[in-house]
């Protein structure tokens, strides 16, 4: 396990690498200049290069990312051109938001998907697995921001169960319902599939000619096969929550960084716009590493391998 | 698996018990929907309209405007001017404190004042609006002197905005950037907790005492007031209608018919401080280079169509460069604009040498008459975009729309490469034209018809040293002709804003600026 633990942290190394060098990069190449935008419409040149200079923006680009990187690796992402306030600070503040949104979201995911995945391939009536697909299939196919105004339309609206804007667990039920949904939907297909596989095999005949209980044979025997490919598919999924968060967050007025990327990007703010990107590839890196650790726990012949 | 379930209708109850706690607001929280997230609350340091509004309650400024727009008393009880307009004596009411109980004294507001103007702050907005001060001098604890370079009749007026909101600066200097994090200002509500991406609260100041004297003067009743961020119009219209959010402004005007007659809430509409959108001809490049090219598009447009079909008739038609609801708009612009006239649009395309060949295509020496107008990606800036496109196809004229994202298309049009874009704006003052039209902004500021003119550059200096306000009213009335003779826009239309609140709040008094003065305000 530890030398797969250190092969997988070592090839990390060259795609942080590669994600920072995209971070700083990108910021460069599109259009409009940060600077005066933040110094507004009566910014002199002379106003307008001095602040350059101070932010130094005026230095060759290599000689700049060397200085983002040497930065990024003691934690600093810098600060903020418009709010002045270190960045590594105000992801800081964020990123609980953002984490629990995506954990909560993601144990509907699992919850509901393995579930009703579970269900469809277990019974035998066509009609329930023709349904519970068709839910599947609604499901992975609705833009969450549609899906999140019909949840609050319904849910606090209506029923009134629910607050729509707020914090506090009684505000993160409709956004992680919202964002997992889609996610559930995928595990729910995926599931299905890697359980009615793994139910044809022969250790499961066997195991029933043992006489294990029906309920048996799915919980300790098929799950647990059917379910590497569904760790990774979590793990990706991960991602795409992660990038979901910045739809559901606005939807349901929650704090969080993929708002906060939002707003970053459409100001130009520069080093926030740096320092979220270099974060969430940070995540994603990390996540991607957890999940095939995980892999490997499930199933022991990928780390030997 | 009888578990999952157990523990998500917990999670059910839970939170439904929670939101009905949430529901019932308490009885001194006003809160309002933010459409976005201030960057910073120090005064000095922003340019967004949200941390203006913000310090509308938590700060005081100089001067304020009564509810007829006329300047009146802020924190200063009176001033006056003297030696032809260039120095100004200003004395401030007695006995005003921060909310750090540091008095707030002529030396306090000279300090606010130096630090808005020291280029280490980087002020986008609050150092030009005293830019025009060469020294403050302090004559005793309540009495001060501004002393400026030159006459500078919008002057008072840039002391009644919320960025020019004096500021502790003792205690700016201590918190450094921090100070954009907790604000120490001296409004009638204190800064209280601010919660990243989530709300902004403020709590009373019991202390307050120096109220504007058309409003109460002492502490209001609202207790706190929070500015929660949502940045979906969608969702803060749900939150409104399901009573999370007491206030919502500006409130999207296609909700709007929804509410009217809902005795839950009310809805108060105003005209927008400023021309919503307009098309600017930038005379440079071909064909607007042309007067009579200019002024055809003017007689080739009806903009009352726009008004029915994007306003849905909430605003009214443009003519010139000022709204109606602005001090100094001239009344007689209606009539003296060109009117839509196709057949005069022909006449002039014409003797500019534009006519129409045989498929009613307006060609010169073979060449097609068409152009390219730049759009924001925004609804309505397409929509007008298209209707004018229409109205222009129909005298032969060809217009092709490109939407382009905001900043890129400001970028094009400073730089002059352009033929037209589209552009709105909002100002509650008139010296916008100065931004607009003066050659002094070409390539800086928002002069992106790059019109360079000696004439017209001396009447806007003229409308803001002139002292007098008639005479102001004169030169601001000529700058509006001459723009129109100019033909360097073609108006489009101005939008009514409306402000939703919910009928619980009372008092509230939607002021000249836009925004609800609470200070008489109370909540159910």
């Amino acid at each position: 396990m530890l030398p797969f633990l250190l092969r997988r942290l070592v090839a990390a190394v060259p795609v942080l690498f590669g994600v920072s060098l995209l971070a700083f990069s990108m910021t460069h190449l599109t259009p409009g200049d940060p600077v005066a935008i933040m110094l507004g419409e009566r910014a002199t040149a002379e106003d307008v290069a001095r602040l350059r200079s101070e932010l130094g923006l005026d230095f060759p680009l290599p000689v700049q990312y060397g200085s983002f990187l040497a930065r990024a690796l003691r934690g600093d992402l810098g600060t903020s051109l418009r709010s002045g306030q270190p960045v590594a600070r105000e992801i800081a503040d964020r990123v609980g938001a953002t984490a629990a949104l995506t954990f909560a979201a993601m144990g509907v995911a699992v919850v509901v998907g393995v579930l009703l995945g579970t269900l469809a391939a277990i019974q035998r009536s066509p009609v329930v697995d023709a349904v519970i697909m068709s839910i599947a299939l609604v499901g992975i196919s609705m833009p969450t921001f549609w899906s999140g105004l019909l949840l609050i339309l319904l849910f606090a609206l209506t029923l009134g169960w629910f607050p729509i804007t707020g914090s506090g667990w009684s505000g993160l039920v409709l956004p992680a319902v919202c964002l997992g949904l889609p996610a559930a939907a995928v595990l729910a297909r995926l599931t299905r599939s890697a359980l009615l596989e793994v139910l044809s095999q022969d250790f499961i005949r066997t195991a029933r000619s043992k006489g294990v209980s029906a309920s048996g044979i799915v919980a300790h025997h098929a799950l647990r096969n059917a379910l590497i490919p569904v760790v990774t598919i979590v793990g990706l999924q991960f991602g795409t929550l992660m990038a979901g968060s910045v739809i559901v967050e606005s939807v349901f007025a929650r704090p969080g960084i993929g708002r906060f990327a939002v707003n970053a990007i459409m100001a130009r703010d520069l080093p926030q716009v740096q320092g979220i990107v270099l974060f969430a590839g940070v995540v994603y890196v990390v996540v991607n590493a957890l999940v095939d650790m995980v892999y490997a726990a499930i199933d022991p012949r990928i780390a030997v391998r | 698996m009888p578990k999952p379930f157990g523990h998500l209708l917990l999670v059910f109850v839970v939170a439904a018990t929670m939101a009905g706690g949430a529901l019932a607001q308490s009885g001194g929280t006003l809160v309002f929907a933010a459409g976005e997230e201030p960057e910073t609350l120090d005064p000095q340091r922003t340019s967004t309209a949200v941390t203006g509004l913000i310090m509308r309650y938590a700060g005081d400024t100089i001067l304020t405007k009564d509810l007829s727009g006329a300047y009146a008393d802020g924190l200063a009880e009176s001033w006056e001017a003297s030696d032809g307009g260039l120095m100004w004596t200003f004395t401030l009411k007695p006995d005003i404190v921060f909310h750090d109980g540091t008095p707030l004294d002529a030396s306090a507001v000279r300090a606010s004042i130096l630090r808005a103007l020291d280029p280490a702050t980087q002020s986008p907005i609050a150092g030009s609006l005293f830019a025009p001060i060469t020294e403050i001098e302090i004559v005793d604890e309540r009495t001060f002197r501004i002393h400026l370079d030159e006459p500078f009749a919008p002057f008072l007026d840039n002391l009644t905005d919320p960025r020019g909101a004096i500021v502790q600066a003792a205690a700016a200097a201590e918190l450094g950037v921090e100070f954009g994090r907790r604000p120490v200002m001296s409004g009638p509500w204190r800064f209280s907790a601010w919660r990243s991406g989530e709300r902004i609260v403020l709590e009373r100041n019991d202390a307050y005492a120096w109220g504007p004297s058309y409003t109460r003067t002492a502490a209001p009743s609202i207790e706190r007031i929070e500015f929660r961020i949502v940045p979906e119009a969608a969702t803060r219209v749900a939150a409104f209608e399901a009573g999370e959010v007491q206030v919502v402004s500006p409130f999207p005007v296609t909700d709007v018919p929804r509410f009217l007659g809902d005795d839950r809430f009310d809805m108060v509409s105003f005209l927008r401080k400023g021309v919503g959108r307009f098309m600017e001809l930038n005379v440079l490049v071909p064909p607007f280079d042309d007067v009579r090219v200019r002024r055809a598009l003017n007689h080739a447009v009806d903009a009352s169509i726009m008004v029915d079909v994007v306003l849905e008739g909430r605003g009214i038609q443009a003519y010139g460069v000022l709204p109606p609801s602005i001090w100094g708009y001239w009344d007689g612009m209606s009539d003296y604009a060109p009117t839509y006239d196709p057949e005069r649009a022909l006449a002039l395309l014409a003797e500019a040498g534009w006519t129409p060949d045989g498929s009613g295509t307006l060609r010169k020496d073979g060449v097609p008459l068409t152009f390219t107008v730049l759009s924001p990606p925004f609804d309505d800036a397409v929509r007008t975009a298209q209707i004018a496109q229409q109205q222009f196809a129909e005298v032969g004229i060809g217009m092709q729309i490109e939407t382009i994202e905001f900043g890129t298309l400001m970028a094009r049009a400073k730089d002059g490469t352009h033929q037209a874009n589209l552009m709105g704006y909002t100002y509650a003052n008139p010296d916008i034209v100065h931004l607009w039209f003066h050659s002094s902004n070409i390539g800086t500021g928002l002069a992106h018809s790059h019109f360079d003119s000696r004439e017209l550059d001396a009447l806007i200096e003229r409308s803001r040293t002139e002292t007098d306000d008639a005479d102001r009213l004169e030169a601001y009335a000529e700058i509006q002709r001459f723009v129109s003779d100019q033909a360097l826009w073609v108006p489009f239309w101005i939008n009514d804003n409306f402000i939703g609140t919910s009928a619980s709040l009372a008092g509230a008094v939607v002021h000249p600026d836009g925004f609800l003065l609470l200070n008489d305000a109370t909540l159910d």
